[in-house]
């Protein structure tokens, strides 16, 4: 049987006259881990906010674990862990008291407290640094202090808002296999970040945000497989453009392509024996390459061929 | 709920004493100013020098107060004057002197106290009386307290040389001359408790001669405190104020760390994260509170007044005004430099205006009327009248609700402003 943790439909919010979460929808299954993928300012913290509670919706509706939203709060709130993509932790006071503090919030006390700061600091690997001050913690471990304090309680739903920003590739790998573990407990977790790879490697599901909108959402092989190729980006000597894009049409591995500013889009299902036929195609032309690109097939180039922008710069 | 509070209050408190700076501001800043004020200004204040001069009514129909005076007289240190223009003190007289200023104290014997120092210890009724000290309520306990030591151990004296010789007369009268030794060390022991129980009293019984400190009545006092009865409540007060700043900080660094959002995703509402604030903050103001008073009295002998419930009650009153303040300014500032800058322009103007520098009453008429804006000015006037004027609850209850007025306005317009976000 399949149950839906999180539905939200239809969701609207606007900042005065921004529209930062325009007509959002979509599900989160039981163990499932969700991925928000978008650029800056794309909407992921106004949606993972509106899930938390922490902002009301404009328009639309939102059921989480089966409670209304709007209505049944106060049920749904025990049942969501929360890491806010800033580090919301107390620097002068240590990793236990921090998670003491919150974990006495949720109203854990006693033993059942004690073990369960500890169990939290095993996962996240800071169980020898638990009664150091946060302040002086690193970075990374500051960021893995702020996911445990939004697993104290064992929450049902798991909101995380771009964990790894500015993390070292060792902790973040340490983060993902958390997370993983999580899931494997059946935990449900929504994961925003703006790193392909990591909505990549990570999600079973990601949905590819951009101005407040959803442009595409799927499994990550089947957004992949939307492009159906990868694309290559070629620059040649300009006065030569005209009569080389019908040759370049006519490549039996391209599939359609398009010029413009000089620059020329190939986009193909094959990258590798395309790029083979348009070099052997300029050669034989006696054309210069002035600069070549080839895009994989990953999330960056479907994101790339929905807004025509870059995740990054 | 109340589990909740007490962990936003407990890692409020937790954070506050790991923090060496809020610590010093609130703690040691007042302590310095009171120090160095009250020394460079010490010189304003000097006492008299020279002998003491006692009034002394003697109204005991015994010889017993006539021993007491005429050793009294014997010291360096006293001069005591039992008749005034060639008439015997009476009470009346004496008191009228002392409004006058012409003397400070006046000792009043009651007509039994010999009756009372020679009384029969075997009598099934213990007497006892007081020796009233009338003295004007502004006068410094820095010059009351060692005549009322000296008085004090005179009459202990008088006490045992009483009723000594007549506790064991009596002991021996009631056992047989023939004791074993055990049994006489048993007599001494018992003498020994009776001796030391001379003047305190025994366990559960008042003293046999109280001496008790009264004012002239009718006295209307429009004394002025001297430098430590002005700076410690003054700069106490502006101590207390510090507060805003540093619950209005805290609120902010809250807001800016993310750890409100946290909270805000919490089961707990509002209302309970704003206690949460609250209470930390005003206990640390009691604190402040309980230190500065407890610590003027030990170190500058500064007399705390004689009204523990006023004083609690005029704390309670000026702790919640500041801390009010501090809800009011956290919810108003956007900024950190707004905290850092403005708030402490605003704090140092109002105390200020409120006297806790220079006395309100050097100050012009206008500036005075000025300084009742401030919730200073009503909290200073209050402890004064505690601390200077000796008054009571009953005199200073309408100064504490003039603060807890203030305090219900700061309070409830900084809850109507608050932002959580
Ligand atoms: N408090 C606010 N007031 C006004 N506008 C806001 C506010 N918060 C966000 N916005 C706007 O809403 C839009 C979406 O912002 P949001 O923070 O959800 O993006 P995001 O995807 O989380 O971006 P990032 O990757 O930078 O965290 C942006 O245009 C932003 O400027
Ligand atoms: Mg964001």
């Amino acid at each position: 049987m399949l149950h839906s943790m999180i539905e939200i439909h239809d969701v609207v919010k606007k900042y005065g006259d921004r529209v930062a979460v325009n007509q959002v929808s979509f599900c989160v299954q039981k163990g499932e881990i969700f991925g928000l993928l978008g650029p800056n300012g794309a909407g992921k913290t106004t949606t993972i906010s509106i899930l938390a509670a922490l902002l009301l919706p404009d328009e639309g509706a939102v059921i989480i674990g089966g409670y209304d939203l709007m209505r049944e709060t106060s049920q749904i709130k025990p049942l969501i862990g929360f890491v806010p993509q800033e580090l919301a932790l107390y620097p002068t006071l240590s990793a236990w008291d921090n998670l003491a503090f919150f974990g006495r919030i949720y109203g854990l006390r006693g033993t059942a407290l004690k073990e369960r700061i500890a169990a939290v600091l095993d996962l996240v690997g800071l169980r020898d640094r638990a009664k150091d001050a946060v302040r002086t913690f690193s970075g990374g471990m500051k960021r893995r202090l702020n996911i445990a304090a939004g697993l104290i309680h064992r929450p049902r739903i798991l909101l995380l808002d771009e964990p790894t920003v500015g993390v070292d590739p060792q902790s973040r790998h340490f983060i993902f296999e958390h997370v993983e573990q999580l899931r494997s407990e059946g935990m449900t977790i929504l994961y925003t970040t703006h790193y392909m790879e990591e909505a990549e490697r990570l999600c079973d599901r990601v949905a590819i945000m951009d101005e407040g909108r959803i442009l595409a959402l799927d499994t990550t092989k089947a957004l992949i497989g939307l492009l159906g190729g990868g694309v290559i980006y070629v620059r040649l000597a300009a006065e030569t453009i005209e009569t080389l894009l019908p040759a370049i049409r006519a490549l039996p591995h391209v599939q359609a392509i398009s010029a413009q500013d000089g620059r020329i889009k190939i986009e193909t299902k094959d990258t590798h024996p395309a790029l083979q036929e348009l070099i052997e195609l300029c050669i034989s032309r006696d054309v210069s390459i002035l600069s070549l690109e080839v895009l994989e097939p990953n999330l960056e180039s479907v994101f790339l061929h929905l807004t025509g922008k870059r995740l990054r710069d | 709920m109340l589990r909740q509070i007490l962990a936003l209050t407990w890692k409020d408190l937790k954070i506050f004493f790991k923090d060496p700076g809020a610590v010093a501001a609130i703690f040691l800043q007042p302590f310095m100013f009171i120090l160095i004020m009250s020394y460079a200004l010490r010189g304003l204040f000097t006492p008299e020098e020279g002998q003491i001069r006692l009034l002394a009514v003697n109204q005991d129909r015994g010889a017993q107060a006539t021993v007491i005076l005429r050793q009294l007289d014997e010291m360096d240190a006293f001069e005591v004057e039992t008749s005034w223009e060639g008439q015997p003190l009476t009470r009346e007289m004496a008191e009228q002197l002392i409004i006058e200023e012409k003397r400070n104290l006046a000792l009043v014997f009651p007509p039994d106290f010999s009756q009372v120092l020679e009384q029969d210890p075997a009598a099934e009724e213990r007497r006892t009386t007081r020796i009233l000290v009338i003295v004007d309520p502004t006068t410094s306990s820095q010059f009351i307290d060692p005549i009322l030591g000296t008085l004090q151990g005179l009459i202990e004296r008088r006490t045992y040389t009483a009723l000594i010789p007549k506790g064991l007369d009596y002991l021996f009268e009631e056992l047989a001359p023939q004791t074993p030794v055990e049994e006489r060390e048993a007599i001494k022991a018992q003498a020994q408790e009776s001796m030391s129980g001379g003047l305190l009293g025994g366990e559960g019984e008042g003293p046999l001669i109280a001496v008790e400190r009264i004012a002239p009545a009718g006295m209307r006092v429009e004394r002025y405190p001297d430098t430590f009865q002005q700076n410690v409540p003054g700069y106490t007060i502006y101590g207390i104020f510090w507060i805003v700043s540093l619950l209005a900080s805290s609120v902010l660094r809250e807001k800016r760390e993310g750890t409100f959002r946290r909270l805000l995703v919490a089961p707990m509402s509002r209302a309970v994260m704003l206690a949460g604030k609250l209470v930390p903050y005003y206990i640390i103001n009691l604190i402040q509170l309980a230190i500065m008073l407890g610590a003027s009295s030990l170190l500058f002998g500064m007399s705390l007044g004689h009204s523990p419930v006023g004083l609690v009650a005029v704390s309670l009153a000026a702790a919640a005004t500041a801390t009010g303040l501090g809800v009011l300014v956290a919810a108003l500032a956007r900024t950190e430099a707004q905290i850092g800058g403005l708030t402490v322009l605003v704090l140092l103007t109002l105390s200020a205006l409120g006297g806790c520098f220079v006395p309100r009453f050097v100050m012009p008429e206008w500036l005075r009327t000025v300084g009742l804006v401030t919730p200073h000015a009503w909290a200073l006037d209050a402890y004064q009248d505690l601390l200077v004027r000796g008054y009571g609850l009953q005199e200073v209850l309408p100064k504490v609700g003039v603060l807890a007025v203030f305090a219900g306005v700061f309070f409830g317009v900084g809850v109507w402003r608050f932002r959580f976000e």
